[in-house]
């Protein structure tokens, strides 16, 4: 029986915005260091996506400043301060009423469907204004507009958290000529630059390399500059939304596909619905869930849903997923990026497409030689051209590039080297959710592991040409010297002058 | 086969010098690397015999190929060693080994040359006497100007002229004797008073032996090797031997002291190349292991101050028996032998240990050198 008690408990409804602020370190905004290199990068992806979108070249504008005066006396005791962060992009713009819904309510926006893009749910923006505004109590301005339009809009709202909602304080059109586009967003967050100002300039350096057809514009509180520009004119080719694959479906999932097909036929579902699904395929897999082609979807009972589940799990003759949901770089993309650092000698692979748990995903490596590096193997890792910084020793080519055996390509683990990895996937095989390590998965660790050692063999067959025509090089004008010197001496000696002319130094043994 | 070395003046060897400068000339302007051929210090170029020693054959020779790297170094500082040595021979001075190395930190020439140690340049000096050579023989490094600093003395009645030119009697140039000229076979002897030549390996005993008149009573030469005889020293005791005074060689008892008796009678393979440096009618007075274990040793009363031959001592023992000139000789791989058995090595000290009053100590001297040399069918009064 229940007792009165029971019910003297209160209820509570948490909104969806509400649920995710209080447990906002899932999206890595847990203290004032972190929050304000989350809040920088969520932004700056979701311009890099809005240029990309429509294939604009990126000009993105980052500008950071602390909002007191600080007196700067006792830098270690500082603790966290306000800032002013505004970031400005010539992307896609957002339409009048699309502002709010984009940026003030959690969970709507353009990054539900199956394909490749930096961010999951596109939450981490909204969440950047959610922690800003809880820590600071300020509000939020927009200035966005869409080419082809007359005049942009200037909006200043506020989230209501309880609610989900935004609410606008202020609205204002704003004169731009047709062709300009882009958004500009500025608001107020806690942050601590002196512990996350590392992380962040990292964080550009390494974006400037995944993405060198963007200019980057980065002015921190201290008043520096970065300033990274364009090195190549062409953007990698966007990816397309597909279909889900049938493998890595939940039941949920089906239930609610459905729900909207229009589909008569459990056959006919199939081949619409998923993708590399044609009608013998989906014959073969319904024969193998011993369900009939005719049924009509919706007629299907809990049961039988849960069996089609998991004979898609079991069912080992549909095709792999398609890449044409995946964005790679591209390694001419990568190769100018990569010139940020000046290397020497610079050798990037991409791997053909593979598969994990129904997702499909490439992987490009690269390693690069001498120059400026410094001394040691480091590793750069991106995930969708996203940089990842945090937990590098977590993450699996840490492994595979602790485990190559260097000694094999005639190199040291002292040598200048650089190792780039980048994967990009409908779904990354991130260990957390903070998005900051791939997991061990077998077929990503395989194909990392396969595309550096290719990568390797290349640079050292590079390096031993190199070192041969060094050594011949130098073997060369010593030879030379030795004979001038010999000439010389004996002019002194003999006073005859010695002519070297008909000699060629090239034509000696090639030790 | 002579002995001795030819005569030969400096005006000669720089017309060897430049004879093969012009021919590296030439070979450069031709557009062809010059390749240099000589006779190394190997096995098959040196073989010992018992009556000269060590005698090079010049039968395989070795090319230094110009085309390779190291090899062009090796004629670059060749060439620059011939001009330095040209150089030196007209204006007549003389250049030490270190001398000569420290003329290759010349700046131009350290940059092109780059030699760190003088070991580089010592070898490069033994190149030059092997490739420069006149009458089918080297011609030794000194002739090249090149002296190493002069060790040794000799004090007896014998009166000669060394490089300073001037006439003197080797018993009125000090209280060793004479200084050891650099180039003995430039030396001129006037006049020999002497019967025989006793060379000790160590100056005190020379010394001493000079201190107690001996040289004058026994009309011998009294030679102090300080060590192991250099070149100019074992060039004089094969002047001497020319000169028809037999040899006698006065050195510890002990597996070193046989190397130096061994490279005073048969030269060294490294020297083969090198003529007059060999002495064979030499002969080892003492001290033996049959002057302390014999049936008539002269030492065995002192039997007792034998020490233990060293670790070292012994692993030298063993290597003379790979030395031909040591394993080849009766004489002297006997003596090895028994060291090795024995274990026990004395030195010349010794003779202070039978506790003598000076005035006898001087008459077992006389006894002793009259007796041994006897044995070895040499007179002295």
């Amino acid at each position: 029986m229940f007792t009165s008690n029971v019910h003297t408990q209160d209820i509570v409804e948490l909104s969806v915005s509400a649920w995710f602020y209080r447990n906002k370190t899932i999206a890595g905004f847990d203290n004032p260091a972190r929050s304000l290199y989350v809040a920088v990068r969520e932004l700056v992806e979701n311009s890099l996506d809005a240029c990309e979108e429509i294939r604009i070249l990126p000009e993105i504008t980052v500008l950071l400043r602390n909002e007191e005066e600080s007196s700067r006396v006792d830098l270690l005791n500082q603790g966290p301060e306000n800032f002013e962060l505004v970031v400005k992009d010539n992307g896609i713009g957002m339409k009048r009423d699309s502002i709010p819904l984009l940026l003030g309510k959690m969970l709507t926006g353009t990054k539900f469907s199956h394909r490749q893009s930096r961010g999951t749910f596109g939450l981490g923006g909204s969440l950047a204004l959610l922690y800003g505004q809880v820590t600071t109590q300020k509000p939020i301005e927009i200035v966005t507009g869409q080419k082809g339009q007359p005049h942009g809009y200037s909006v200043k709202m506020r989230l209501d958290i309880e609610n989900n909602r935004p609410v606008i304080l202020e609205e204002d059109r704003v004169s731009k000529g047709a062709d300009e586009h882009g958004t500009m967003i500025t608001f107020s967050l806690q942050g601590d630059w002196l512990r996350s100002k590392r992380r962040i300039i990292d964080y550009f350096n390494q974006t400037g390399i995944i993405v060198p057809y963007a200019s980057l514009f980065f002015e921190t509180p201290d008043n520096e500059v970065y300033k990274y520009d364009r090195i190549i004119h062409s953007i990698p080719r966007p990816s397309v939304a597909t279909k889900p694959h049938p493998r890595g479906i939940d039941v949920e999932m089906l239930k609610s596909m459905i729900s909207t097909t229009r589909a008569r036929s459990l056959k006919s579902f199939l081949t619409t619905s998923f993708q590399r699904v044609g009608d013998k395929k989906a014959s073969e897999f319904l024969v193998f869930a011993r369900l009939d082609p005719e049924r009509v979807p919706d007629s299907l009972s809990m049961d039988e849903l849960v069996r089609m589940m998991n004979s898609m799990e079991k069912f080992e003759r549909f095709l792999p997923p398609s890449p044409n949901s995946l964005s790679p770089v591209g390694t001419e993309v990568l190769l100018a990026g990569i010139k940020r650092l000046s290397p020497e000698f610079v050798v990037f692979r991409q791997r053909p497409p593979n598969v994990y748990e129904g997702h499909p995903f490439i992987v490009e490596t690269g390693v690069a030689y001498g120059g400026d590096l410094s001394a040691g193997a480091h590793i750069i890792r991106f995930a969708n051209r996203i940089p990842l910084l945090y937990d590098e020793r977590s993450d699996i080519s840490h492994r595979v590039v602790r485990d190559l055996n260097l000694k094999n390509y005639g190199l040291r683990q002292e040598d200048p080297l650089t190792f780039i990895m980048h994967i990009c996937s409908t779904k990354i095989p991130y260990k957390t959710v903070g998005k900051e390590y791939i997991a061990d998965v077998d077929s990503v660790r395989r194909e990392i592991e396969l595309g550096f050692k290719e990568c390797l063999r290349d640079l050292s067959e590079r390096l031993r040409k190199r070192t041969k025509t060094q050594k011949y090089q130098k073997r060369e004008s010593r030879l030379a010297s030795y004979y001038r010197f010999i000439a010389e001496i004996l002019k002194t000696a003999t006073g005859r002058e010695v002519q070297l002319e008909r000699f060629h130094f090239e034509g000696g043994d090639n030790q | 086969m002579s002995r001795s070395r030819t005569e030969i003046d400096s005006s000669e060897i720089i017309g060897l010098i430049d004879n093969v400068l012009n021919t590296v000339a030439e070979t450069l302007e031709d557009g062809v690397f010059p390749e240099i051929g000589y006779y190394g210090a190997s096995k098959k170029n040196v073989f010992y015999q018992e009556d000269a020693g060590y005698v090079s054959i010049d039968e395989t020779p070795s090319f230094i190929d110009g085309r390779k790297v190291e090899s062009a170094k090796t004629v670059a500082s060749f060439v620059y060693g011939l001009s330095r040595f040209k150089e030196h021979l007209e204006q007549n001075m003389s250049m030490s080994l270190r001398d000569f190395y420290y003329m290759h930190k010349v700046k131009h020439v350290q940059d092109v040359l780059k030699i760190i140690d003088q070991n580089e340049t010592n070898r490069l000096i033994n190149l030059c006497e092997r490739v420069i050579r006149h009458n089918g023989a080297s011609v030794p490094r000194e002739e090249l100007g090149v002296v190493s600093s002069p060790k040794g003395t000799f004090y007896g009645d014998i009166t000669i002229s060394d490089m300073s030119k001037k006439r003197l009697n080797c018993t009125s140039a000090g209280e060793y004797g004479w200084f050891i000229s650099s180039r003995p076979f430039d030396v001129k002897i006037h006049d020999i008073n002497i019967d025989a030549a006793i060379f000790i390996e160590k100056e005190a005993m020379a010394r001493n032996l000079i201190e107690l008149e001996i040289p004058e009573d026994l009309r011998i030469g009294v030679g102090a090797l300080f060590g192991q005889p250099g070149r100019n020293m074992r060039a004089w005791i094969r002047r001497l031997a020319d000169e028809e005074i037999p040899i006698l060689i006065l050195v510890d008892m002990s597996p070193w002291s046989l190397r130096i008796f061994s490279t005073i009678k048969s030269n060294s393979i490294e020297l083969a190349n090198i003529r007059g440096l060999a002495t064979p009618e030499a002969k080892l007075l003492g001290i033996t292991t049959d002057d302390f274990w014999g049936k008539r040793g002269m030492l065995t009363e002192i039997e007792h101050s034998l020490e233990s031959m060293t670790k070292s001592d012994l692993k030298c023992a063993q290597q003379n028996k790979n030395i031909p000139a040591i394993s080849q000789d009766q004489l002297l791989s006997r003596q090895n032998e028994i060291m090795l058995k024995k274990k026990r090595k004395g030195e010349l000290e010794a003779f202070k240990s039978f506790g003598l009053p000076l005035a006898e100590l001087k008459g077992f001297y006389i006894k002793y050198l009259k007796t041994k040399s006897s044995d070895l069918d040499v007179k002295v009064i």
